[in-house]
């Protein structure tokens, strides 16, 4: 791994593509770090590489080969591992340069026909390609479409270095979207881009950014207030055809958005006009938080802006009085009303999530299109993954709001709400098994595991191996070789390593993971992390690991002290000592497992236990055997002098006889 | 048993009075032990007995070679060689009863002294391989 990193010009991305770090490209990357690249064919392409982030992961969907060869799309190429910024690991995407400028460098009224010509139809069929291979842009935004002529189409930039609309400008995203956190905003559809497709035209009509100098919030909030397609107008006026399309593809509803393959075809996308019934308007306004409430839609905003506020207008009644008499929406009232009593039922479980149940549920059922909101964490659940990458590195707050919200399984309950818009059969499986990987005990479960087996692209972040960019385990074994060398004393199988090697082993190592979350005495867990290290070694990176040997070697005391006979152990020790020379792990585990000699081992013991009972009987049955002894003497003594006295009676008679 | 015993005794007084007297003197010991032993089988009794016995003889087979006559009798029992004789006999039979039994005690004690001394040698070397020491330090 670190040989891949060192700085030099062999340093080849994907094996074929040379990254120049000396030329960057400041335009190129619509706000993603660019720099010029060469492959090592000659082609005549121009290159450039889009750096990722190692905190928040590159789309893995979209790096498939899959998307290769779209016209006027600047696909992936490659990517991988690249030259070192600033002295880190990097990670780039390689794909084709834009040929001009973006869009946003010279902003200028675009006249209507151009923009439908050059703009709007090359796009539509661009987003026609991606949604018949299953994925979706997210990254339509005036810097990153760009233009090589003046009279060309435009060509649609890079997408895949970071995760879905993390990098859209709040105007670019319908409200629902920009809500959520940057990284959670989801894969998403076609409607999405066509949303922000339909932003952008009205950008390049107007010839200025809309809603410019407002701040987010507001933003949302005058979208939802007053609709999207005035709020982002803001009133002025399009050309007739193009106020058409827009006024389409900026509608509220996904539904109601014009599919691409209507907008390649301007005839007909013109006569399909699907119009959502408008929110209805209160009489007189609600306050909640900061935030003045009109209709049900800036009502969902508001709870999701401020949910302790929501929590208590709700539990006070004021909400659903406003509801029934401001906004006359008694439905929702009624709506509410029955999540009070269930939550009065949910308060036997924690109050805190009680009550973040309760507010979610509330937010969804006053708008069916807002995102999970969770406290106030908004996520649509397919964007889950890059946000628990981004958290793993953020504050401990962010990480407790979605361990909840997995924990209790909110995107079920969120998905069963808004069943009428998708069915929630599958949101609920797949809330059930990102829950599954969340309660995975020990240290390769939890959270870390959710973001590893989420984010496929994302590296391993512990801290451990410092800056190390490590995206497989080929590249985890060395690594930890290299710090057990260094650190000796270093807790290699952490719980973000562990979580690393359980979602990146593809199930080769699941065994020996889950058996590092036993329970067991420090002899188990040794040889749990022998098993672990050694099963790694064999699958993944058979090299001498001399590092690793002598750390395993370091805490395998315990496993060397299970052997009772003194001999034998010494000789273990010594046997281990020339073994973690070698650096080959297997004969380790061999050594320090064998179960033959254990067994033989224990028999041993217990053979030397009743040895040493039989001994200890007989010295206390010689203790104790005094008086025995004394007995016998003086029985044996008696008997002695007994018999002396008879061979003297019989000696003197013998004498007497012979005279 | 007692009168049979004074049946004998009465038989052999007026049988051959002689050695009744010879035997009466010579063996008084034997008689004082056999009175105070009152342990069972009388050890010591039989042990000073057949030694006085033994203490016996010759003053018997002299009377029996004089003519077994009472004044020979009276004039062996009154020598205090012969007397002397036989009651030191009784007395060193009462002596080994004594001196028998420690002897064997001592035997006995030194033997299981031997044994204790191998065991706990064997316990500790059992100990020392197997990482028993202290348990067997313990026990």
């Amino acid at each position: 791994m670190s040989d891949r990193h060192e700085p030099g010009p062999a340093v080849l991305v994907g094996g074929e593509y040379m990254v120049d770090l000396t030329r960057p490209l400041p335009d190129a990357g619509g706000g993603v770090a660019a720099f010029v690249a060469t492959g090592r064919r000659a082609s005549t392409d121009s290159l450039m590489a889009l750096a990722v982030d190692r905190r928040v992961p590159a789309r893995p969907r979209a790096l498939y080969p899959g998307i290769v060869g779209i016209e006027g799309l600047l696909t992936p190429l490659a990517h991988g591992g690249g030259p070192p910024i600033d002295g880190r690991p990097a990670w780039f995407v390689i794909c084709r340069a834009p040929s001009g400028p973006p869009v946003s460098s010279a902003l200028r009224p675009w006249p209507e026909a151009t923009l439908i010509e050059f703009v709007m139809r090359p796009i539509a069929a661009i987003l026609e390609q991606l949604q018949e291979r299953g994925v979706t842009h997210r990254a339509i935004r005036p810097n990153n479409v760009f233009q090589g002529r003046p009279h060309g189409p435009v060509t649609l930039g890079a997408a895949w270095s970071a995760p879905p609309a993390m990098h859209q400008p709040t105007v670019a995203e319908t409200a629902y979207t920009a809500l959520c956190h940057p990284a959670a905003r989801g894969e998403g559809r076609v409607a999405d881009d066509i949303y922000a497709l339909g932003v952008l035209l009205v950008t390049l009509a107007m010839g200025r950014p809309p809603m410019e100098g407002l701040d987010d919030k507001t933003i949302m909030y005058r979208k939802l207030e007053v609709g999207d397609f005035a709020a982002i107008t803001g009133g002025e006026r399009l050309p007739g055809l193009l106020s058409d399309f827009v006024r389409g593809m900026l509608a509220e509803d996904p539904e109601h958005r014009p599919l691409p393959a209507l907008l390649r075809d301007p005839g007909g996308g013109r006569g399909r006009r699907v119009a959502a019934r408008p929110a209805s308007r209160a009489q007189r306004p609600f306050k909640l938080g900061a935030i003045t409430v009109w209709n049900n839609r800036t009502l969902a905003l508001a709870m999701a802006c401020d949910p302790t506020e929501a929590m208590a207008t709700i539990q006070s009644g004021t909400l659903m009085y406003w509801l029934r008499r401001g906004l006359g929406d008694s439905a929702l009232a009624v709506k509410l009303e029955e999540l009070i009593r269930q939550h009065t039922l949910d308060l036997s479980a924690d109050k805190e999530i009680a009550q973040a149940l309760l507010v979610m549920r509330a937010i969804a059922n006053a708008d069916i299109l807002m995102p999970l909101c969770w406290r106030d964490l908004a996520i649509f659940p397919d964007g889950l993954g890059p946000v628990l990458a981004v958290a793993l590195d953020a504050e401990p707050e962010l990480r407790r709001k979605l361990h909840d919200m997995v924990n209790y399984e909110a995107q079920a309950i969120w998905a069963t709400i808004r069943d009428e818009r998708a069915p929630a059969g599958p949101q609920r499986m797949e809330s059930r098994q990102r829950r599954a990987v969340l309660q995975i005990k020990g240290p390769a479960g939890g959270l870390a595991r959710l973001a590893y087996t989420l984010n496929p692209m994302l590296p391993c972040a512990s801290a451990l191996p410092g800056e190390r960019w490590i995206a497989n385990i080929a590249e985890l074994a060395p690594a930890l070789d290299a710090i057990a060398a260094d650190s000796p004393d270093a807790e290699l199988l952490e719980p973000r390593i562990a979580a690393f090697i359980g979602a990146r082993s593809e199930r080769w190592l699941d065994q020996e993971i889950q058996a590092l979350g036993a329970e067991g005495d420090a002899t188990d867990r040794a040889l749990n992390a022998l098993r672990l290290l050694c099963e790694m070694q064999n699958r993944f990176y058979q090299v001498p690991m001399k590092g690793l040997s002598a750390w395993v070697a370091a805490r395998a005391r315990p496993l060397v002290d299970r052997w009772n006979n003194r001999e034998r152990r010494v000789a273990v020790d010594a046997q281990l000592k020339v073994l973690a020379g070698l650096g080959n792990l297997r004969p380790i585990l061999a050594l320090l497992q064998d179960q033959a000699g254990h067994a033989a081992d224990s028999e041993g013991l217990r053979a030397a236990h009743a040895e040493l009972d039989g001994i200890d009987g007989e010295l206390r049955g010689i203790a104790g055997g005094g008086g025995r002894r004394a007995a016998i003497a003086a029985r044996l003594g008696q008997e002695i002098a007994a018999g002396i006295g008879l061979a003297a009676v019989a000696t003197t008679l013998i004498l007497a006889a012979l005279g | 048993m007692i009168w049979l015993s004074g049946l004998a005794c009465g038989a052999l007084v007026a049988i051959a009075p002689g050695i009744a007297t010879v035997a009466a003197g010579l063996l008084a010991p034997g008689a004082v032990a056999l009175r105070l032993d009152r342990e069972p089988g009388r050890p010591v009794a039989r042990t000073v007995l057949t030694c006085g016995l033994a203490g016996c003889v010759h003053p018997v087979m002299m009377l029996w070679n004089t003519g077994q006559s009472f004044d020979t009798a009276i004039a062996i029992v009154s020598d205090p060689a012969i007397v002397g004789i036989a009651w030191s006999a009784a007395a060193a039979g009462w002596l080994l009863t004594q001196l028998a039994p420690l002897a064997v005690r001592a035997v006995l004690e030194a033997t299981a002294l031997t044994r204790s001394t191998r065991l706990r040698a064997a316990r500790s070397r059992i100990g020392e391989i197997w990482g028993l020491d202290q348990a067997a330090n313990d026990r």
